[in-house]
């Protein structure tokens, strides 16, 4: 898919033989109207801060979406040596569309962006964005992704840490009903030795949606004393959705600290009687476990005004389905 | 006043099927009361327990249960919280990412709203949280972390009877409360648990050893065997059992109904 996204070229859609595993049928989201759409010329936004250019205050970069439209998007982040900032990507539209993005990062050393991507796109759109991030020597990369939109998203994470004291925190939260489809990709390659790497996944899925995780932490020969992690999880609220789970460890140093763990399940019973035996009702009970649940990875944005942004929008969501 | 009437209860096992562990049991106690239950490991003492406090998967067939008059059988669990019915878990329960402050002001908070009660604004949750936790030696550092996550084995108890001094309940079950606390730590939960006996609250204190009762005094003990109550007496019930041994003092008993 990877491929053949980028060369967007629509007669070569990703067929089942080119994914290694879970295959996205993007051919039967899109359905004949989209496929047959022009593109849009390239839409493209870049960030660009110079060497030791610092900014406090989060910006705020809108991706919109009109029923009937293919964008072809491009959205590059740039941060030079020892440059600071805070990204938010929004993601909003309205109707049937696709969006194909490609997204680059590129951190120089000593460099620190918190990116945090909302995607809120219309309950009918698509949406296939490919981010590749490289990363040199101390720079930091906090990002974060919470999917609430979209009909069928995938999120393909690409990230290379090619100097050494990299730390490349990929969180996200999923929030699927109805049919929605949301597929999370990542694979994250210790090139340089010395560098950390955190996967943190939480998903809810209710009624048939359908949710994907595949995170894969490559080792390079020579990348020794690498932190390398994975964790996703997820609550089923519904008989009928569906997680699929693989994260993999590829380990060709020595000298390195990696593991991973998933669990897919319903609710515990234990806490819930717990709550409800000191008198929360059912329905409360389940409210504050799933939050909580939730917030453990909110908790990682450094900004605290973003984060209460977030959790409302949490809260927005389970109050409308747990009800 | 609880009543319990010829109690059948059973457990739904991991394959689906029912499985009878409470059979035929019958229990009365009167309010200001304090009764200890002391029976050998598996003998039904803790499904007991959660059967009073309305867990799913543990199924009454036959039998009663009243509070005060109340069936407590057709009510949900967060109904019995409400009349009064509390239980300190044998093995409370980890919830990640809920702050413990956060917990105890819903909890106190739900309760006060089903009981008809005005809710607790933040200044006198403050105050009621502070009072309760300080007379139990609960530090402020453990009132910051998540419920029982990372909690020691005697954290943990003392944090369910932190619990039980804030919900103000009429029945309070004790499920092994003692187990996992070292001796000072046993005086302090008892201490607290005294400071709670009052002519209108009544207590089942499930243990097995003495010490506990040297510290909370039960008016009544019984013994427990194969789902239910085998034997009933005062206090000294409770030194002959730690003397024999549970094996020879039920061998003595069925000894004793033959004859
Ligand atoms: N879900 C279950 N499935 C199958 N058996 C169960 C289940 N729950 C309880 N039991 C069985 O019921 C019996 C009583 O268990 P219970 O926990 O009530 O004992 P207890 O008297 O509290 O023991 P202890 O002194 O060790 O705490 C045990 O034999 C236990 O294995
Ligand atoms: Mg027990």
């Amino acid at each position: 898919m990877t491929t053949c996204l980028r060369i967007l070229d629509r007669d070569a859609l990703p067929t089942p033989k080119d994914e290694q595993w879970k295959y996205t049928h993007l051919g039967r989201a899109l359905g004949a109207r989209l496929l047959n759409v022009q593109p849009l010329a390239q839409q493209q936004i870049l960030v660009h801060k110079t060497v030791g250019e610092i900014c406090k205050e989060p910006e705020k970069i809108v991706w919109k979406g009109e029923a009937g439209n293919h964008y072809q998007s491009r959205f590059e982040i740039v941060l030079e040596d020892g440059a600071q900032a805070t990204i938010v990507e929004f993601h909003e539209g309205e109707g049937a569309y696709w969006k194909n993005m490609s997204t680059e990062i590129v951190l120089g050393a000593n460099a620190r962006l918190n990116h945090i991507r909302i995607q809120k796109d219309s309950v009918d759109a698509v949406q296939t964005n490919m981010v590749h991030i490289s990363m040199e020597r101390d720079s930091h990369l906090n990002s974060f992704s919470i999917n609430l939109g979209g009909k069928l998203t995938r999120h393909d994470i690409h990230a290379v840490l090619n100097g050494s004291g990299a730390q490349c925190q990929l969180n996200g939260v999923n929030l699927l009903k109805g049919q929605q489809h949301g597929d999370t990709t990542i694979i994250v390659e210790h090139v340089a030795p010395h560098c950390v790497s955190n996967q943190f996944y939480r998903s809810l899925l209710d009624d048939k949606a359908h949710g994907v995780f595949q995170g894969k932490v490559h080792v390079h020969r020579g990348a020794q004393k690498t932190d390398g992690y994975q964790l996703a999880n997820t609550i089923l609220l519904s008989p009928m959705a569906k997680m699929a789970t693989k994260p993999e460890l590829e380990i060709y140093a020595d000298d390195v600290k990696c593991s991973h763990g998933t669990t897919t399940g319903a609710l515990d019973e234990e806490p819930l009687f717990y709550l409800r035996s000191r008198g929360l009702n059912e329905s409360q009970a389940r409210m504050l476990l799933i939050q909580a649940f939730i917030d453990e990875v909110i908790g990682k944005i450094t900004d605290s005004s973003i984060q209460t942004r977030i959790k409302d929008m949490v809260a927005e969501w389970l109050k409308k389905q747990l009800n | 006043m609880i009543n319990i009437n010829n109690l059948h209860a059973c457990v739904e096992t991991a394959d689906g099927e029912a499985k009878e562990i409470i059979k035929g049991l019958n229990l009365e106690i009167k309010s200001g009361e304090v009764h200890a239950i002391m029976g050998p490991n598996g003998v039904g003492k803790s499904t007991l327990s959660y059967v009073l406090s309305g867990r799913d998967g543990y199924n009454v067939t036959d039998g009663s249960v009243e509070l005060d008059g109340v069936d407590l059988l057709k009510l949900n669990p967060e109904e019995r919280a409400a009349l009064g019915v509390f239980l300190a878990f044998q093995y409370p329960v980890e919830i990640p990412g809920v702050n413990m402050n956060v917990f105890l002001k819903a909890a106190v908070n739900a309760l006060r709203k089903q009981r008809g009660e005005n809710e607790l604004d933040a200044l006198g949750m403050l105050k009621l949280i502070k009072g309760k936790s300080k007379e139990l030696g609960i530090s402020d550092d453990m009132m910051r972390r998540t419920v029982n996550v990372g909690f020691s084995g005697g954290e943990k108890k003392r944090n369910e009877i932190l619990q039980m001094a804030m919900l103000e309940p009429k029945f309070c079950i004790l499920d092994e409360t003692d187990s996992g606390l070292d001796i000072d730590a046993i005086k302090v939960v008892a201490d607290g648990v005294n400071k709670l006996r009052s002519p209108d609250r009544s207590f089942l204190v499930i243990t097995h050893y003495q010490r506990l009762l040297d510290y909370i005094k039960p008016d009544i003990v019984h013994v427990m065997a194969d789902g239910k109550i085998v034997k009933t007496g005062g206090p000294e019930l409770a030194l002959e059992l730690e003397e024999k041994g549970y094996a020879e003092f039920l061998k003595a008993e069925e000894q004793e109904k033959a004859a």
